[in-house]
């Protein structure tokens, strides 16, 4: 087992900061958030899991797609490409959710090359959960406190040690000055969480689609979209122009995405005032299907990586686990009435 | 400089030609591709979409009321609704905008060959099916007989009036009007759509429906069809919804786990039925 110690990890991160651009969480009024940091005495590790997810390195919360200048030509820019970013202190949620991102992005026509160009630039190095945390539940949907899927690097605290795994070419690179030795190590198994309900397949979700579950669920919405914003799956954009210079015969927008979210009142409505998801019964139900049987229907897997942000960020007390039992009793109800 | 590949995010430069009244508040646009090498090659087949820029105000999607077989002018109807419609209006032939696409699924023509073709436009849902009549008529002899009930709420809603008489004149072609409210003059029929599919009495039998409009309007008809003894897959469909990407990215238009703007626009009906609340 391929070991390093605190200080050999703050001495490459050092390294690293010399020369790219470094991802990593930081406390911030209490709250811990992905910043880029300049030191890394500025990086929080006691963090169990980060309040906002590391999802805005590829999936920035806006970002221009296109530069438009209005003169007496038209002229239309991409954005560069963006620059190299290492994105330490991963949870393997977290890196999960990147994979579930590709799926859309990358794996199914026409791939977005902006979304691709970011994710070719992460190198993302993840930090293992020794338990699973208060409301986290990524067991109920195929993850692991120690999962690996998704990352180049995995860093697992072991005693005073940190054991080290690559899993990718970068990241076998990358620490080439990392480790320290090699050590008979035993990394001990992460402590889960008992008693987790079963995740219904698709087709299960579908039987429930019109079940008077859904409108009891929404009374409490109040479609802030909270649970969208933290969420590190969820992908839905907006794509605005936006101003941003006038000058005599010219004026220069920016063609911007920025993260939106299906639970919001008008974002089904069309001109005209249509609006397919009228009710917050429609939209948090779209939301949840979105997740557990249209996303892994369409694009493979799950939408959700059992993080449990939006259990923590919902203010109306909404509890996605809660969803997840309910479902599998309501189906295992079905079978025995048969 | 821009990616050529991102059909995501980079429209085709395109100059207005013409830009006339089609209706009270729809006005037909027609635009050029400015790129020669572009406007050669954007071929697309009725039903299909592409989103139109007004830079600084936004994109939307406008199905594509042309067909690139008659030529490279690209035409769509706009109905003033919103911000974007609103600041198109304003335009003049000259101005700039955007044409992202052709994107979508459209009518599968070469399928509906040998069929006689039922086609039911509301409002400006006939812009679309507009260019499935063009393709007919370029190719007469590959379909069977055209029923055409064009509907809308007024007279003075109804689309494409000056072609009419155009599409009677072609051989077995019938083409019935309603409005749900006459006004003095009128000449043809009053009621929903539906009082006239019944009153045409069309046969199932070796036929195939197109149907575009109001999304009330395709639920009723469906029903009305199914009724007359139409089975699910003889009715194909063109479906409406908010979109922004266009490409089944941003998630915004889906029905369950259906995209229309990649699925569709263009379904049969038989794939979408169970859908039928999620648009109404």
């Amino acid at each position: 087992m391929k070991v390093t110690t605190q200080n050999k990890i703050n001495e490459w991160l050092a390294g690293f900061l010399q020369k790219s651009v470094v991802i990593a969480p930081v406390e911030t009024e209490g709250k811990f958030v992905y910043r880029q940091i300049e030191e890394y005495s500025q990086i929080a590790w006691d963090f169990e899991r980060t309040d906002m997810p590391p999802k805005t390195a590829v999936f920035p919360m806006t970002e221009p797609i296109l530069y438009i200048e209005q003169g007496s030509k038209t002229i239309l820019k991409n954005p560069p490409l963006p620059k190299n970013k290492i994105v330490f202190g991963v949870r393997p949620c977290d890196a999960r959710s990147m994979l579930a991102l590709d799926a859309l992005f990358i794996n199914k026509e026409p791939i977005d090359p902006q979304y691709a160009h970011h994710r070719e630039s992460v190198t993302l190095i993840g930090l293992s959960c020794p338990q699973m945390w208060d409301s986290c539940f990524c067991t109920v949907v195929g993850g692991a406190p120690n999962s690996t899927d998704g990352l180049d690097i995995l860093i697992t605290k072991v005693g005073d040690h940190y054991a080290v795994q690559t899993f990718t070419e970068k990241g076998t690179e990358l620490t080439d000055k990392l480790i320290s030795e090699e050590k008979d190590l035993a990394i001990p198994k992460p402590v889960l969480t008992e008693n987790l309900p079963t995740l219904q397949k698709s087709g299960e979700w579908m039987e429930l689609f019109n079940n008077i579950f859904w409108e009891e669920l929404s009374q409490s919405c109040i479609s802030c979209r909270a649970c969208s914003f933290v969420c590190p799956t969820c992908r839905c954009f907006d794509v605005r122009d936006e101003l941003t210079a006038f000058r005599p015969g010219v004026k220069e927008f920016e063609r911007l995405r920025a993260w939106d979210s299906c639970t919001a009142a008008g974002y089904r409505r069309i001109a005209g005032g249509h609006n397919p998801r009228d009710t917050q019964n429609k939209r948090l139900r779209n939301r949840f299907y979105c997740k557990f049987a249209y996303y892994p229907d369409d694009f493979g897997p799950l939408g959700c990586v059992g993080c449990g942000r939006c259990i923590d960020a919902c203010p109306a007390g909404i509890n996605i686990l809660e969803v997840i039992t309910r479902v599998e009793q309501m189906t295992e109800r079905e079978k025995v009435n048969g | 400089m821009l990616e050529e590949m991102n059909i995501l995010t980079n429209p085709n430069l395109a100059t207005i030609t013409g830009i006339t009244d089609l209706a009270t508040n729809i006005k037909l646009v027609q635009v050029q591709l400015d790129d020669p090498g572009v406007r050669k090659n954007f071929k697309y087949s009725p039903g299909q979409f592409a989103e139109v820029s007004v830079f600084g105000v936004g994109e939307s999607p406008f199905g594509l009321a042309s067909s690139s077989d008659r030529g490279d002018t690209i035409e769509f109807a706009v109905n003033r609704v919103g911000t974007l419609t609103e600041a198109l209006f304003r335009l003049d032939i000259g101005d700039q905008v955007g044409v992202r696409g052709p994107l979508g699924h459209g009518f599968p023509m070469e399928d509906f060959k040998g069929n006689n073709i039922l086609i039911l436009g509301g409002g400006i849902g006939g812009a679309p099916l507009r260019p499935i009549i063009q393709t007919i008529f370029d190719h007469r002899k590959d379909y069977g007989k055209v029923t055409i009930l064009w509907a809308a709420r007024s007279p003075d809603l109804l689309v494409f009036t000056n072609e009419y008489d155009e599409w009677r004149s072609q051989p077995d072609v019938a083409l019935h009007l309603t409005v749900d409210k006459a006004t003095e003059g009128w000449q043809h029929d009053e009621g929903l759509i539906t009082a006239l599919i019944e009153k045409s009495k069309p046969s199932p039998e070796n036929t195939i429906t197109v149907t575009c409009g109001p999304p009330i309007m395709i639920k009723f008809a469906m029903l009305t069809l199914e009724k007359m003894g139409f089975q699910p897959k003889q009715n194909w469909v063109t479906l409406e919804a908010k979109m922004k990407c266009g490409v089944g990215k941003c998630g915004r238009c889906n029905m369950g786990g259906v995209f229309v703007c990649t699925d569709g626009p263009v379904f049969c009906f038989e794939e979408v039925k169970q859908f039928l609340e999620s648009f109404v």
